[in-house]
């Protein structure tokens, strides 16, 4: 009897799910091949022979893996250092890690369009530093990623200090004790034992900035995204048909990366890589 | 000249000195244990030995080599930790051999010398499972057999034994004795557990408030601590505080009040100057006829009982204040009975008055 409460827990949930994502969802994707009330996949080979939409979907990868690296090489440090300090510091420091997500995205995209804009605060430190003319910062991909970096670093650096707090300071020193350079405790130790954060913290980031809207909306300018592009197709075009295979592309595409992520985890944390025990 | 040896160390930690202007010396193949409670700086000597503290005064020697600012990574120390530390994304093979490997000894060097390590601490066949697959003990096995295969200058042990339950810790402890004895490695061992410090140890170190208050053997600390700290530790409940004595030709007689205790010499206490003596609750016979008049016996009323198991714990009140006694009794004596305590001559010990928590008298 007990167990069947258990499973009552769940159902709120469940129902929501079901209601509010499986159902659509299905709804969207099969919608993608169903033409004129016949099966066809003409819509996608239309989208893979379409040199305008797969330099979109390019490019939107391209930033997000970027972001991804990025959020991982910075966090990873910073999270070491905060992982390292004493429970206040580290509750002072994770706060402010995670201050940038207390605001919205439109504000942020606004503060780096400030910050990157043609006479904006880094052109005009670099003019007067005569260390270059006033550069096209703005409404390029790498405003796009500086801004989407900025939004992720945080998820970044979480995931990896829950993580590294599991990592206790006796495994390092035992292998300092054995011999060990700082390097090799690096790249022997420190990393493959974060793998599991640095694959929750990857995960997070790449799908956050590959479905990123108000970001490379507001820091992108006219250069598309795969998430503007579908927008345009449902908003401006209308085009409800196109924009659910586009949408359904980016789900495939994500899970595709997700699924490399963890294969390439498993890769490198070898056997046995679980942090318990 | 001693093998390892610590001199006028000062370790301070966050601006509190936790050892002070500290002395240790340990001969080579000999295995030292420092004892003590919690907070008496045992495990920051450990730590400091292995370089993971450094001294802001004095100096370490080992074979006359300073080491006071060798980094970790350059002593060949090994070190097994408390909660075994291994490499848990490494198999066992891989645990034991990365000290080899950063040793930059050949793959057929390292496989033997890492199967034979495994087969000394007793676990043949292990290699290519994973600590989570381990029990405590294989752990800790583990740990030793990583510490021991880099053939270090000195091996240093963490309270090893204390995540383990109650008889693999007595099995394991025989293990490290027989294997550091095979060996003929130098050890430190620090542990809060006496039993286990006097069994595995050629010299035991007592500590206290971060000074040494006795290094002696064993047996010594356990019949003639020197000081009531250390008294109270291994487990002297009684302690009088003599007002006078009087030199005989055998023993020395002690008074507090009108009561006289004689007290036999021992040769390992022979020249204690202090006037406190410390008896331990077994060593106290008991009667329960009234015969108090004696020299080393006293009255007193039964206050509380405890039963041990194997025996009776006795709270006894006195005119010089409360004993505790243990007595192997069928069925206990009630609170409120009359008896007279009866103190053997050669079961009293003189010591020099130091931090005690427990007092009579």
């Amino acid at each position: 009897m007990r167990n069947i409460w258990k499973y009552i827990l769940i159902l709120p949930g469940l129902a929501g799910l079901l209601l509010f994502m499986v159902i659509p969802l299905t709804g969207t994707i099969a919608s993608t091949f169903w033409e004129n009330g016949r099966f066809t996949v003409n819509g996608y080979l239309e989208y893979m022979q379409d040199p305008y939409f797969l330099n979109i979907l390019w490019v939107t990868l391209r930033t997000s893996l970027i972001t991804t690296l990025v959020c991982s090489i910075l966090g990873f440090p910073t999270a070491y250092f905060i992982s390292k300090t004493q429970p206040r510091v580290k509750m002072l420091l994770l706060l402010l890690s995670i201050f940038p997500l207390l605001t919205s995205p439109v504000v942020r995209s606004f503060s780096w369009m400030v910050i990157l804009g043609e006479s904006g605060l880094l052109n005009n430190l670099l003019t007067f530093l005569g260390i270059a003319g006033p550069l096209d910062l703005l409404y390029t991909q790498s405003a796009v990623t500086i801004g989407l970096i900025h939004l992720f670093l945080p998820l970044s650096i979480i995931t990896l200090v829950g993580v590294m707090d599991n990592i206790s300071e006796d495994v390092t020193q035992a292998a300092e004790s054995l011999g060990a350079r700082r390097s090799t405790i690096f790249w022997q130790i420190l990393l493959p034992l974060s793998i599991p954060g640095l694959l929750t913290g990857s995960i997070l980031v790449f799908v956050g900035s590959f479905t990123a809207y108000t970001t490379p909306a507001l820091l992108g300018g006219r250069e598309r995204v795969i998430s503007t592009f579908l927008y345009q197709n449902a908003m401006t075009l209308n085009d409800w048909q196109l924009a659910s295979i586009v949408a359904t592309i980016m789900i495939v595409v994500s899970f595709t990366v997700i699924g490399l992520m963890n294969w390439a985890a498993d890769k490198i944390a070898v056997k046995g890589g679980k942090l318990s025990g | 000249m001693a093998y390892l040896s610590l001199q006028q160390v000062s370790v301070a930690y966050q601006k509190t000195n936790i050892l002070e202007q500290f002395n240790l010396e340990i001969q080579e193949g000999e295995l030292v244990s420092l004892l003590g409670p919690s907070g008496c700086g045992k495990t920051t000597t450990l730590r400091l030995i292995a370089g993971f503290l450094h001294a802001h005064e004095g100096a370490v020697t080992l074979q006359d080599q300073d080491y006071t600012n060798v980094p970790v990574n350059k002593r060949n120390f090994g070190f097994v930790f408390q909660n075994y530390a291994l490499f848990p994304h490494m198999s066992v093979f891989d645990n034991v051999a990365f000290g080899l490997r950063q040793r930059k000894e050949s793959k057929s060097a390292i496989k033997t010398k890492v199967l034979d390590m495994l087969d000394l601490v007793g676990l043949k066949g292990f290699e290519n499972r994973f600590p989570s697959e381990l029990s405590g003990g294989q752990s800790q096995r583990v740990a030793i057999a990583r510490a021991l295969v880099i053939e270090p200058d000195l091996l240093l042990f963490d309270e090893p034994l204390s995540n383990l339950d109650a008889n693999l810790r007595v099995n394991m402890r025989l293990e490290i004795r027989r294997i550091q004895q095979e060996l003929g490695i130098t050890a430190v061992y620090v542990s809060h557990d006496q039993e286990e410090c006097f069994s595995i140890s050629d010299q035991v170190a007592i500590m206290n408030k971060g000074n040494i208050e006795q290094l002696s053997n064993p047996a010594d600390i356990y019949h003639y601590p020197k000081t009531s700290f250390i008294a109270d530790f291994i487990g002297f409940k009684n302690f009088i505080t003599f007002d006078r004595k009087e030199k005989q030709t055998e023993g020395t007689t002690y008074y507090k009040a009108d009561t006289a205790f004689v007290v036999a010499d021992h040769p390992g206490s022979t020249g204690r100057e202090g006037m406190m003596g410390a008896i331990r609750p077994e060593d106290i016979t008991f009667h329960t006829r009234e015969n108090a008049a004696h020299t080393n016996s006293l009255s007193g009323t039964i206050h509380t009982v405890i039963f041990l198991g194997r025996s009776y714990q006795y709270e006894v009140r006195t005119s010089l204040g409360n004993f505790t006694v243990n007595e192997e009794m069928f069925a206990p004596l009630q609170p409120g009975t009359e008896v007279a305590l009866t103190f053997p001559p050669d079961k009293w010990v003189i010591v020099e008055k130091t931090e005690v928590t427990t007092h009579a008298g």
